[in-house]
């Protein structure tokens, strides 16, 4: 990636290296607001998310109902972020749901107005559409790394000392949070910053964020743009490793200011109505994700839905059924990439970890290399994919759509299914082994059955990985091999809403309902599996 | 003085202890004994307004002739020391006092207060150390030291020996009692240990579980 932006480009015979090209970005208005708009969307919509899931967590994490509302925004986490995106789309367009719901009667309009409500030109649609992706996933990360704190203990503690409940937050459990967060903090930066199927569906156009404006340059016909997106790529690279840097030292001192404000005594932590704001954001937040999530059916079986309307006039199941070849297709072949792809994921990470409980040695190494697809912006290291492919005559192929499937699947398995397969009671193991002296059988039969629940969740969440990946679809596959997400964000400006709701709802389904069976079924296995014995007895 | 009346714990509906009343004088320990399980800790949760969701208890609570029950947890200066010291462990032994000393002491204090503290328990040259790397009786002493530094006007002991051995323990006892002295605040001791209450407390007392 980084030879072709100095013109080095073996695969179309240029072998000298010039500064050309990087020359040629400078002179491009278009790169500056490209990145002026990635860069202030990606931080801002990081910042805020950041924000609003750390304020619900202060404000709620005591109450009662806390608990189950954490096990029902789980199966949000899901759903892809191209399903999410296309709801915000028909939620908020100038026709889009929420205007329908106060026009006539409060706005007088009753025809679409004239506003840019989405692909605003300063992206702040695009911003509320990453926050609500990005939100629910750090509470999630803040749940899971609390549960290592012992947070009740410790507020517990400084409320006895004279701190009320939020200063004990701020005071002494968000300062240890952050850190254990930081690594998801990041990959969200990363994301936000070098997005393309978000930015592309609701984001704004002339200009667009750099990552959809270099994907264009990358796909001109003309070479001369190769050049220019390969140096625009290495650009958004660095920004993303600069505004990481920046974004490490602000938080660095930020938690010192917090650590000297601490030991002063004070009982109260200023701004306290930045927390209080901020939890509202959250609920908003995730009910903007729960009407996206309703406005998806409501297209797809609506017949007519003419503009102040609040709800269809008629309904049918004609547009299923119009489109129903080509949907089965497509969702053929989401299925097959995701299972093939997580199937060898899970394998992979199996046969790292077993490697890993053996030696602590080759624990950081892996873990540092898996960390590339997450943290590297997905453009910058899929061009340079192609260019190999291109060059290994591998392009436009099935397997090579799946290895990269796999690839981006890998990392978020592996991580899943780390500390539950590492935290395994090998005793029982060992116990099976000296009982019957069948060593494979019982790695199935005893080690992996037990962990069926950790192994079971971390499948569904390869296999929501694999159904969300847009631009490594696109890339390998050369429009060649299409799935319900490239078919989805690729259709979502066409104006056919009725189709495009079907594929981002069936995108969002199948990710559910595997995600429900991965709960479930572990549950019942042993149940099931009793009952059909007695039955065959 | 400390005058609890008619206090009872609930885990969901069901009574845990029958009503429990008691006054404890500045200056001394109460020792209330029962078994494990009964709701012991609950009862000093309930009277620091720290318990946990799902329990609950009534009971009026009067420390020094004022009520305490419409004070939240921070507004009670009460002093909670439980099994777990609970140290923080993203600051230092001496920034752990610092943390608990009240804001209106003057800032040229509080150095002097800490280190004060400190020596008191025995820890001055730990005082740029983690908690994590102290001793399980550094541990424990330092906890103490905390605890008295925010001022409370009464002390609630959660078993805080129970983990200590032997020659530990009988060191702690000596600190706890000497500070409930030298402070002259009122002291509630939970255990299961009845060399506990011998030891230190000037009055016993037993739960017994709800009829």
């Amino acid at each position: 990636m980084l030879l072709p932006s100095f013109g080095f480009e073996p695969a179309f015979s240029r072998y000298e290296l010039t500064l050309d090209h990087w020359l040629a970005l400078g002179s491009q208005p278009e790169f500056w607001s490209g990145l002026w708009l990635s860069g202030s969307s990606g931080i801002i919509a990081t910042l805020l998310s950041y924000w609003f899931a750390s304020s619900l967590l202060v404000l709620c994490y005591h109450r009662s109902w806390f608990q189950r509302f954490q096990s029902a925004i789980t199966p949000i986490l899901s759903i892809p972020h191209a399903a999410i995106t296309i709801g915000l789309l028909f939620l908020l367009s100038p026709s889009g749901w929420l205007i329908r719901f106060i026009s006539p009667w409060l706005s007088g309009w009753d025809r679409p107005p004239n506003l840019l409500t989405t692909q605003d030109p300063y992206g702040i649609t695009l911003i509320l559409a990453l926050v609500v992706k990005e939100m629910p996933y750090l509470l999630f990360a803040l749940l899971a790394a609390i549960s290592q704190l012992n947070p009740n203990a410790h507020i517990t503690t400084a409320r006895v000392l004279g701190y009320d409940r939020t200063s004990a937050w701020h005071f002494v459990v968000l300062p240890r949070l952050y850190e254990l967060i930081r690594l998801p903090i990041f990959i969200v930066l990363a994301f936000n910053l070098t997005v393309v199927d978000v930015a592309s569906i609701i984001g704004p156009n002339t200009p667009s964020t750099l990552a959809v404006t270099l994907l264009r340059w990358f796909n001109d016909p003309s070479l001369s743009m190769r050049g220019l997106a390969s140096a625009a790529a290495i650009a958004l690279t660095m920004v993303v490793l600069g505004v990481m840097i920046g974004w490490h030292l602000a938080a660095k001192t930020l938690i010192s200011y917090r650590h000297y404000e601490a030991l002063r005594g004070d009982r109260k932590t200023p701004f306290r109505w930045l927390t209080t704001v901020g939890a509202i954001g959250a609920a908003c937040t995730i009910v903007m994700t729960a009407l996206t999530l309703l406005i998806l059916p409501l297209w797809a079986f609506a017949k007519r839905w003419r503009f102040p309307d609040t709800f269809p006039s008629t309904w049918t199941f004609d547009n299923i059924s119009r489109a129903s070849r080509s949907l089965i297709e497509l969702s053929t072949q989401s299925l097959t990439l995701a299972f093939t792809s997580t199937t060898i994921a899970l394998v992979l990470s199996l046969i790292l970890l077993e490697k890993e409980r053996h030696t602590d040695l080759s624990r950081s190494h892996t873990q540092r290399l898996l960390y590339i697809p997450i943290i590297l912006p997905q453009v910058t290291l899929l061009f340079g994919v192609q260019v190999s492919l291109l060059w290994l005559n591998l392009n436009g192929t099935w397997y090579s759509v799946a290895a990269l499937h796999t690839f981006y699947s890998l990392p978020y398995v592996y991580l899943t299914l780390k500390s539950p397969y590492l935290a395994y009671d090998q005793a029982y193991l060992d116990q099976a082994n000296r009982l019957k002296p069948l060593k494979w059988r019982n790695f199935f039969m005893i080690k992996l059955a037990m962990l069926k629940a950790p192994l079971f969740a971390t499948f569904a969440i390869g296999f929501s990985v694999s159904m969300a990946q847009y631009l490594p679809t696109l890339m390998a596959g050369e429009g060649r091999i299409t799935t319900l997400t490239t078919e989805a964000v690729t259709r979502a400006a066409s104006g056919d809403r009725k189709l495009v709701s079907i594929m981002a709802l069936m995108q969002a389904i199948m990710p559910l309902c595997i995600f429900a069976l991965a709960m479930l079924l572990p549950r019942y296995w042993t149940p099931i599996r009793l009952t059909i014995r007695k039955r065959m007895c | 003085m400390l005058a609890l009346k008619d206090i009872q714990v609930f885990n969901q509906q069901e009574a845990l202890i029958s009503p429990f009343s008691a006054t404890i004088e500045n200056g001394t320990i109460l020792a209330v004994m029962g078994p494990s399980g009964i709701g012991k800790s609950t009862l000093l949760a309930y009277l620091a307004d720290s318990l946990p969701a799902g329990m609950n208890g009534k009971g009026e609570i009067w420390l020094n002739d004022k009520p305490l029950n419409p004070l939240p947890a921070e507004k009670r200066q009460l002093g909670l020391l439980q099994q777990a010291p609970l140290l923080f462990p993203h600051m230092s032994v001496e920034e752990n006092i610092r943390f608990a000393l009240p804001s209106n002491s003057p800032k040229h204090q509080r150095r002097e207060l800490t280190m004060q503290s400190l020596a008191s328990v025995g820890l001055s040259e730990h005082a740029n150390k983690l908690p994590q790397h102290l001793s399980g009786g550094q541990q424990a002493r330092l906890a103490l030291a905390r605890t008295l530094s925010s001022q409370p006007n009464a002390l609630l002991l959660d078993e805080p020996f129970s983990k200590l051995d032997q020659s530990l323990r009988t060191d702690m006892r000596k600190l706890v009692l000497l500070a409930v002295k030298e402070h002259n605040i009122p002291a509630i001791l939970v255990t299961h240990d009845p060399e506990d209450a011998t030891a230190i407390s000037h009055d016993t007392c037993y739960l017994s579980p709800a009829p």
